[in-house]
């Protein structure tokens, strides 16, 4: 049979692979086999884990703020104050990717702006602009996907973040977000600046992502 | 009379250590007191939801660990298994050889410390750099976790600044600022000049595939940025049937371990990244390790593999706050180390036997445990397995004689009215001249056994 002419090297881990899987999988079913009933399912209501405090709060994109306040995060609701704040840090050249054209002029009133990235940028350019996907108010999180993200690198080097979010994808509570998870090979959810407590317990910002973390709602 | 390990351990700490160690379990222990206070109301009707949640993800493993792999791999990721720690870590070395990977970033995985990979990998030539901060400080000083979330609790800035000194990140500075910032600066070479990143998963998701990871540093993204693989170990007791679970789930998390809502980044990975994006891996593994879990799960032990490793029970355990977690001489210290750890010894449980009695049974960890999992029990339940396979017990009281006593009526009748001999020990007169100062002024109390029978005797009944 043609079909069985795979060489000799391929074939041995490909089988060794399947026994091991099969003897879990024959451990598993043979632990199980034994229980006289199994716990079934439970019911998991949308929203069952929401903060109590969620439905007081009548403004999405308030909330969202403070919430993200609270983490840490600062948030704003108008570009040029944005970049003229950003201008005060002193950050050096900022990355805006070209899909922002309505924002680049604006910050480059102020700041030194690129529109390219690479790998060799990671330890030198200091500012970056992406698009967030998505919101969560209830969290102040923030959520990048794969798809909306230029590049993983650029989000997440440099010691400003500024993640570019519209008002209209800002969802009001985790679960909320999470029965709306997009199909993406990668979703990360921001929650504040890059943290460690490792020392003593005293928190410090900006391990190895960034130190100071900005959403910008539009 | 033997002492237990734990408690010679203790004995032998140093008192700083024991002071940070106390200290930082204790804040942690607040913290999600104040966080889950303040943000339900039942959080309790919470906790076993996820309880049962984890539960039913466990006993129907077979069907979610096949469901989640049939996700993965239309995820676009490749499945592995292992059965034991050396499979699991020659299942990492072969991959990384096969895409001649020399350099490798790795972030906090407590299965990996579980299989000793980095000492796998070490003995294979592949550099493997921890990139969390403090498993970081673990790795140069050779030294193991001894907290499931804050693995370097038993060590100050003092000893982390001369460990910097000494591995040539600048000279001796404790501020913990500038620790951190050379950690950064040093870091970011190595992440950049990886081949691959090694992660764990807190959880995976059948139905959709989602391998889930959270981090506050932000190590696990950055090993899964500028890396061309992605291997990720995970245990097969991981896995959860759907994302609406993890609603519950990932609240629980964050708040149980360190006081916060969410961690700074909840990572879901659903695959090698996209074709035309200049950064992520291209391939994506994950490693599904048996590890003696599925002899756990044939145990009646089985609620310890709900465990979602958060650490509440470590800091509000009396026992831990004292011991620290080298007392446990295993990977998984505190309540939850006690019953896993001599469980994943599978054969040589003997050795670990004695962890089950370092717990005064005071149901804590049940309390703050945030899949409900019922640690006292399961303690027990492994005090009785070592006494019914006959592993000695140090620190045990010898309650042979006792047991005499008590199994015996008679005898127990006449120690009773014996013991009224007590009342003619001349104190004064015992041969301990040490004590005798002490004793002249001093008497033995009134011996009142077999009081109560008497009474009960010759009460009247009305």
């Amino acid at each position: 049979m043609a079909g069985r002419q795979i060489p000799q090297l391929d074939e041995k881990p490909k089988k060794e692979m399947s026994t091991t899987r099969d003897s879990i999988f024959k451990s598993i079913r043979s632990a199980l086999e034994p229980l006289p009933e199994r716990t079934p399912r439970p019911e998991v209501p949308h929203g069952i884990a929401d903060a109590q405090w969620l439905d007081d709060e009548v403004e999405t994109i308030a909330l969202f703020q403070k919430r993200a306040g609270l983490v840490g995060s600062l948030t704003f609701t108008d570009a040029a104050a944005c970049a003229q704040w950003l201008a005060s840090e002193n950050p050096g050249k900022v990355y805006i990717p070209a899909e922002f054209s309505e924002l680049i002029p604006i910050f480059s009133n102020h700041l030194s702006v690129t529109s390219s990235y690479s790998r060799a940028d990671a330890n030198t350019i200091n500012a970056c602009l992406s698009p967030a996907a998505a919101g969560i108010a209830e969290s102040g999180t923030i959520v990048l996907t794969d798809k909306s993200t230029p590049d993983r690198l650029a989000a997440l080097a440099p010691w400003y973040h500024i993640a570019i979010l519209r008002r209209s994808n800002i969802h009001r509570s985790i679960a909320d977000a999470l029965a709306a998870m997009p199909n993406d090979p990668n979703i990360i959810w921001v929650t504040g600046p890059s943290k460690t407590a490792d020392v003593e317990g005293i928190l410090i910002q900006g391990v190895h992502g960034p130190g100071v973390q900005v959403c910008l709602i539009l | 009379m033997p002492e237990q390990k734990v408690d010679s351990f203790a004995r032998r700490l140093d008192r700083p250590v024991q002071q940070a160690v106390h200290d930082n379990s204790a804040a942690g222990t607040e913290k999600r007191y104040g966080v889950l206070g303040k943000d339900y109301s039942d959080s309790d009707k919470l906790r076993k939801l996820a309880g049962a949640i984890r539960q039913h993800s466990i006993e129907h493993l077979d069907t979610y660990l096949e469901q989640a792999e049939a996700s993965l791999k239309r995820n676009g990721a490749q499945v592995h298994y292992a059965v034991t720690a050396d499979d699991a870590c020659r299942a990492v070395s072969d991959i990384l050889k096969r895409a001649n990977a020399k350099k490798i970033v790795k972030s906090k995985s407590m299965i990996s410390e579980e299989i000793l990979l980095n000492d796998h990998l070490a003995a294979e030539g592949i550099e493997s750099v921890e990139t969390d901060l403090g498993e970081y400080i673990i790795q140069i000083d050779g030294d193991h976790p001894s907290h499931i979330v804050k693995p370097i609790i038993h060590k100050n800035r003092r000893d982390i600044a001369r460990s910097f000194e000494r591995e040539g990140l600048g000279d001796y500075n404790d501020d913990p600022e500038t620790i951190t910032r050379r950690a950064r600066a040093f870091m970011r070479g190595k992440y950049l000049e990886a081949d691959a990143g090694i992660t764990g998963a807190n959880f995976v998701v059948a139905d959709s595939g989602r391998l889930v990871l959270v981090t506050n540093e932000g190590n696990s993204r950055f090993c899964l940025a500028p890396t061309r693989i992605h291997i990720a170990l995970v245990g097969i007791e991981k896995v959860i049937p759907s994302d609406a679970d993890l609603a519950v789930l990932l609240n629980l998390l964050g708040r149980s371990a360190t006081g916060q809502q969410l961690t700074v980044y909840t990572e879901f990975i659903n695959g090698p990244a996209s074709k035309d994006k200049p950064s992520g891996p291209e391939e994506m593994h994950v490693i599904f390790v048996d590890n003696q879990r599925s002899e756990i799960l044939a145990s009646e032990c089985r609620e310890i593999l709900r465990c979602i490793r958060c650490g509440a029970c470590l800091n509000v355990c009396p026992i831990y706050r004292q011991a620290s977690g080298h007392a446990y001489r295993s990977v998984y210290p505190g309540p939850v180390g006690a019953v896993l750890s001599p469980l994943l010894a599978g054969k040589n449980f003997k050795q670990l036997a004695d962890l089950p009695k370092a717990s005064s049974l005071c149901g804590a960890c049940n309390e703050v445990c945030p899949v409900d999992i019922p640690i006292p029990d399961l303690l027990l339940k492994l005090r009785n397995k070592a006494h019914e396979e006959h592993i000695p017990s140090p620190g045990t009281p010898p309650m042979g004689p006792f047991g005499t006593l008590a199994s015996s009526p008679v005898i127990w009748n006449l120690a009773l009215k014996a013991g009224a001999a007590t009342h003619l020990i001349p104190l004064d007169k015992l041969p301990l001249p040490f004590l005798s100062p002490w004793l002249k002024t001093r008497t033995l109390p009134e011996w009142r056994g077999g009081k109560f029978r008497n009474w009960m005797k010759n009460r009247k009944k009305k």
